[in-house]
């Protein structure tokens, strides 16, 4: 690609059928880690199967000492702090990832990018000891009062304001997908073919329209991709959550309330399970795929309707 | 904008063109004042998003700092008691376990990314779906995993089994940002190389992926990052180990592991080193992120 | 609109070499700042002695010091770690040909990978059920299971001008868990304490979400003094809890817990109790005083006790006026019939090593340990005595 006379060097390359076969091979050989990582998951869980037959996945009783596994409150509490997590994430995120893509000065942009970066770095025991010992407390003094005076009302906010629990999880697993989300988010925004933005503006659409109706939409796959990495990152989260949900075995129904989630069961009773109780964990790891798979193909769907109906709105300015 | 009221009203054209004319200016202004609340709101979520950031950041600095000094990087983990204590094991550890993870994760992510970005059929679908489901799994499962296929098989812990398992926690992830930077990229390019002769995999070499190279980056350092800070694959595949190991064929210490056991004990200097390993790790991937990206820019220019 | 950065019109190197300067100014700074700090962040000493001559009267031991060489593994509980790791230090200190790479990853994956070969010895604070001990491999001939420490669990608690020594009997503390006792003034409480003004607030309770020896010896504490307990919960390393108890990951995990919230109670080792200077309450014994967890109390309730098997090893609420009643041991756990005369040998070695006095033992007063008493370290001598090479002669010896 340099400019001046043709080298008369021969260039490597590749014919494109070894090409696709090697790419193929690599996506195969993918695959053949994950069915393996089922198998083995599968050949530890079958004995939960066959001594409790197939009713625990739907159990709401958490017994070990009576021999009892219900798994129900721990996939509730998963789909509840992941969809807290993207409740803040989903608008927090693009915004941010719009502002530092287009909204910040040329100076700010680089650091701030940085910051927001390097906080995937931080190892997740950090995220959940300083929920545990610095955000619990504000929580419970400041923010559970008083969202439960102005929403109480919902039902969302019953029980003592202990700061830990479902909320508190909820908002430090929004805090931990949000550096992968943005990062990802702003590169794809800012990758927006330039002509689309100077026509957007030449035809007089304002700043914003520019962005919320062509940059947004034209970024909407790479968005779903950063949404998809964050959505994983979030419903697998172990240690933090562990630190910060309160740990009760029991369905929670209020956002104060303590609950538990497939991988902090995973992280706190793998230690220690021996026998059905550990065939059961390996169970759960399999609901916790399946959970993924749903979760995964809802939001495909969801980006596949809404292109469907966007598709006519581009052109209103 | 102005608007003559002496255009004939008979003519339909210039009315309606006079209508128009009428309803963008007024709506002009309210246009721009919902894009003013727009773009504030998008500044004001980077202020929400920076700021807790900023609260972990200095979190870990003013707990771990006090723990730097030159024992915590010349000497190896002691027990609670023996002083002099410091984390050079798990510095070490982590450099080989986390370097073999990559030079194994990034390639294979990356062609794995262009698979995924050049084709758009149901197989492609499938393992797309497959790099999203196994980010989400737990990484305590992954470790168990890879104790399961690599540990017992052996019949040992290893480095090697450490670096077999933060792979599998690495790899959907690159594959999948990898995909959505080569997406990115204009099809214009690839066509413009197309028509020009190239084979395909001279595309991909020389003008998709030098193009798509800082989203690249990006996710190489997502998943890098997330991949050194992760204990639970470590537990049961690179087990740890109080003593200096360059064997990667034996157990290793690493620095999530060294957090993660010392941040639970009872011992105050104990914490206070495993806060000092937070923010070493957080530094290192500080400097990986900034050198890479001056490398990458560098990259860029020599290609001209 | 300002160009976003990926724009072939954006200029990298100005930017870059800003970042590259601030990066170099941060690390410089820190640095900087590492260097001019004190060169030992390390604040206790070590009290116990680690003794150079073996006891006079204990031939054994002088020869666990002359093992042979072997780079020994072992996985398992975290209650023990700390004593462990002490300890092998010091018995490298005096041997190093040998050294014992010990790693915290729960009794549970300790004994998973027990039977699964993958380690020397295993350590859990529960004892191997008959269940798992059918797993190991036929080749071990059965396994020896060791009693290597001893603890005991206190009640702490965050009573903002409370003292440490509020006093509580075994109904209190099972109706505070139970959720049946919801407030600090509440008669049950006041009734034991008088004199002490007792707040009216609400109980927050905090139990261990992961399954640990801790929580089955406190479990098991509640299940003897407590019928209702025992018909509820149940005892066991993991159990259920009330739905309004927090639930914190580890020791540190509820003391945390306990330290952020005030009017909350929990239960920790003593060894994190002790370290820490929390406030923990006096329980009621078997005989009726109100004692305070200390080294002494614990190991006065385990004297009490001289049977314990394997099979037969719980010591909660042991009669005596010095005890404290909720206390607890852990087990190594070793093959019977070791693989590889060598390191078969110097792994019996270390371990009797480290469960006499003289040896081991002596490192755990100083990190909040109880030393085990006499009578169960002979315990300890005897079942390592068990343990035989391939061919079936005993591998300790004189």
């Amino acid at each position: 690609m340099s400019g001046g006379t043709v080298s008369r060097r021969r260039r490597f390359t590749v014919p494109d059928r070894a090409y696709r076969f090697a790419l193929a091979a690599a996506a195969a050989l993918f695959a053949a880690l994950l069915v393996a990582f089922v198998t083995a998951m599968a050949i530890q869980a079958v004995p939960a199967f066959s001594t409790l037959g197939a009713s625990f996945l739907w159990g709401t009783v958490w017994d070990p000492y009576h021999n009892i596994f219900g798994l129900l409150p721990f996939i509730v509490g998963t789909l509840e702090t992941t969809a807290i997590a993207l409740f803040l994430a989903v608008p927090i995120g693009i915004g941010t990832a719009l502002a530092l893509a287009y909204l910040v000065p040329n100076g700010l942009r680089a650091p701030l990018s940085t910051t927001v970066e390097l906080l995937a770095a931080v190892p997740s025991v950090v995220y959940g000891l300083w929920g545990l010992v610095v955000v619990a407390p504000f929580f419970a003094v400041h923010v559970e009062p008083t969202l439960t005076s102005l929403f109480g009302w919902t039902g969302l906010f019953a029980g003592p304001n202990q700061g830990v629990g479902l909320l508190l999880a909820g908002v430090i697993l929004f805090i931990m997908v949000l550096p992968t989300l943005v990062a990802i988010s702003r590169d794809v925004l800012a990758a927006v073919p330039r002509e689309q933005v100077e026509g957007a503006m030449a035809v007089g659409a304002t700043r914003w329209q520019v962005l919320w109706r062509v940059v947004v939409p034209g970024a909407r796959t790479g968005l779903l991709g950063a949404f998809t990495l964050a959505t994983g990152r979030a419903l697998g989260e172990t240690v933090a959550v562990a630190l910060v949900i309160g740990n009760s075995a029991h369905l929670a129904t209020s956002l104060k309330a303590n609950a538990a989630t497939i991988p902090s069961l995973i992280v706190s009773s793998f230690g220690e399970a021996t026998g059905t109780q550990l065939n059961v964990l390996f169970a759960a790891a399999l609901v916790l795929l399946v959970v993924g798979i749903a979760v995964n193909a809802l939001g495909r769907f969801f980006v596949r309707s809404v292109k469907r109906s966007g598709a006519a709105s581009v052109a209103v300015a | 904008m102005s608007v003559t009221t002496l255009d004939p009203p008979e003519d339909p054209v210039l009315a309606r063109r006079a209508a128009i004319q009428l309803a963008a200016t007024s709506s002009l202004r309210r246009r721009k004042a919902y894009s003013t609340a727009g773009i504030w709101v998008c500044r004001a979520f980077l202020l929400i998003a920076v700021i807790p950031l900023l609260g972990v950041i200095l979190y870990v600095v003013s707990k771990g700092l006090p723990a730097w000094n030159v024992d915590f990087f010349t000497q190896v983990t002691k027990p609670e008691g023996i002083p002099n204590g410091g984390i050079k094991n798990a510095i070490v550890g982590s450099l080989i376990i986390d370097g073999i993870a990559v030079a194994f994760s990034v390639p294979f992510g990356v062609v794995g990314g262009l698979f995924l970005a050049e084709s758009d059929g149901r197989i492609a679908g499938g393992v797309r779906l497959m790099a999203d489901v196994l980010t989400g799994v737990p990484s305590i499962t992954i470790g168990i995993f890879g104790y399961i296929v690599w540990v017992k098989n052996v019949g040992s812990y290893s480095g090697l089994a450490g670096a077999f398992a933060i792979s599998i926690v690495m790899i959907p992830v690159i594959m999948r940002a990898a995909e959505t930077a080569l997406r990115g990229v204009p099809g214009t390019l690839s066509e413009a190389a197309l028509s020009l002769g190239a084979r395909k995999f001279t595309i991909a070499r020389r003008v998709v992926v030098p193009a798509a190279l800082p989203g690249l980056i990006t996710g190489v350092l997502l998943a890098v990052a997330r991949g050194a800070g992760e204990t639970a694959p470590l537990l049961f595949t690179a087990f740890g180990n109080q003593f200096l190991q360059t064997n990667p064929t034996k157990p290793m210490e690493t620095m999530p592991h060294t957090i993660y056991t010392y941040s639970s004990q009872p011992y105050a200097d104990l914490v206070q080193i495993a806060w000092g390993t937070a923010l070493l790790l957080m530094l290192v991937i500080l400097v990986l992120n900034v050198g890479s990206r001056l490398i990458a820019a560098r990259l860029g220019r020599e290609r001209g | 609109m300002s160009v976003p950065p990926s724009h072939p019109s954006a200029r990298p190197a100005a930017r870059n070499r800003r970042r590259l300067v601030v990066t170099g100014v941060l690390s410089a700074g820190l640095l900087l700042a590492a260097c001019s700090s004190n060169s030992s962040s390390s604040t206790t000493t070590s009290a116990g002695s680690s003794s150079t001559t073996a006891k006079a009267n204990d031939p054994y031991l002088a020869a666990d010091l002359k093992a042979g060489a072997a780079q020994l593994t072992g996985a398992g509980s975290t209650f023990v770690q700390p004593v462990f790791t002490k300890a092998f230090y010091a018995y490298s200190t005096l041997n190093p040909a040998v050294t014992v790479n010990y790693q915290a990853v729960g009794s549970g994956a300790g004994i998973t990978a027990f039977q699964g070969g993958t380690v020397n010895f295993g350590a859990s604070d529960v004892p191997m059920s008959a269940a798992d001990i059918a797993k190991v491999p036929a080749s071990y001939g059965g396994v020896l299971q060791v009693p290597d420490t001893l603890g005991g669990v206190t009640l702490s608690y965050n009573l903002p001008g409370v003292k440490t020594g509020l006093k509580l009997d075994a109904s209190a503390i099972s109706g505070i868990f139970l959720g049946t006792i919801a407030k600090w003034n509440d008669p049950a409480i006041a009734s034991l304490n008088p004199g002490v003004s007792l707040p009216d607030q609400p109980i927050t309770t905090v139990h261990r979400s992961d399954g640990s020896g801790t929580n089955y010896i406190f479990t098991d504490y509640l299940s003897t003094v407590s019928p209702a307990w025992a018909a509820g919960p149940g005892k066991g390393k993991s159990v259920t809890w009330p739905a309004a108890s927090v639930g914190s990951s580890g020791n540190s995990g509820v003391a945390a817990s306990v330290k952020s919230t005030p009017y909350s109670i929990g239960y920790v080792e003593l060894a994190y109790a002790l370290q820490n200077n929390f406030t923990f309450a006096a329980v009621k014994n078997a005989a009726g005083v109100y004692v305070l967890p200390t080294l002494a109390s614990v190991a006065a309730d385990a004297s009490h006790d001289p049977n314990v098997t394997s099979t037969n090893f719980s010591i909660v609420n042991q009669p005596g006026t010095a005890s404290y009643p909720i206390a607890g041991y852990s087990w190594a756990l070793i093959a019977m019939k070791q693989p590889n005369n060598t390191s078969g040998k110097t792994l019996v070695q270390v371990l009797d090593w480290m469960t006499h006095t003289g040896g081991g033992q002596d490192q755990a007063p100083s990190l909040g340990y109880v030393p085990l008493p006499a009578n169960i370290q002979a315990l300890a001598r005897q079942t390592l005595l068990q343990a035989t090479d391939p061919s079936g002669a005993t591998l300790l010896t004189k």
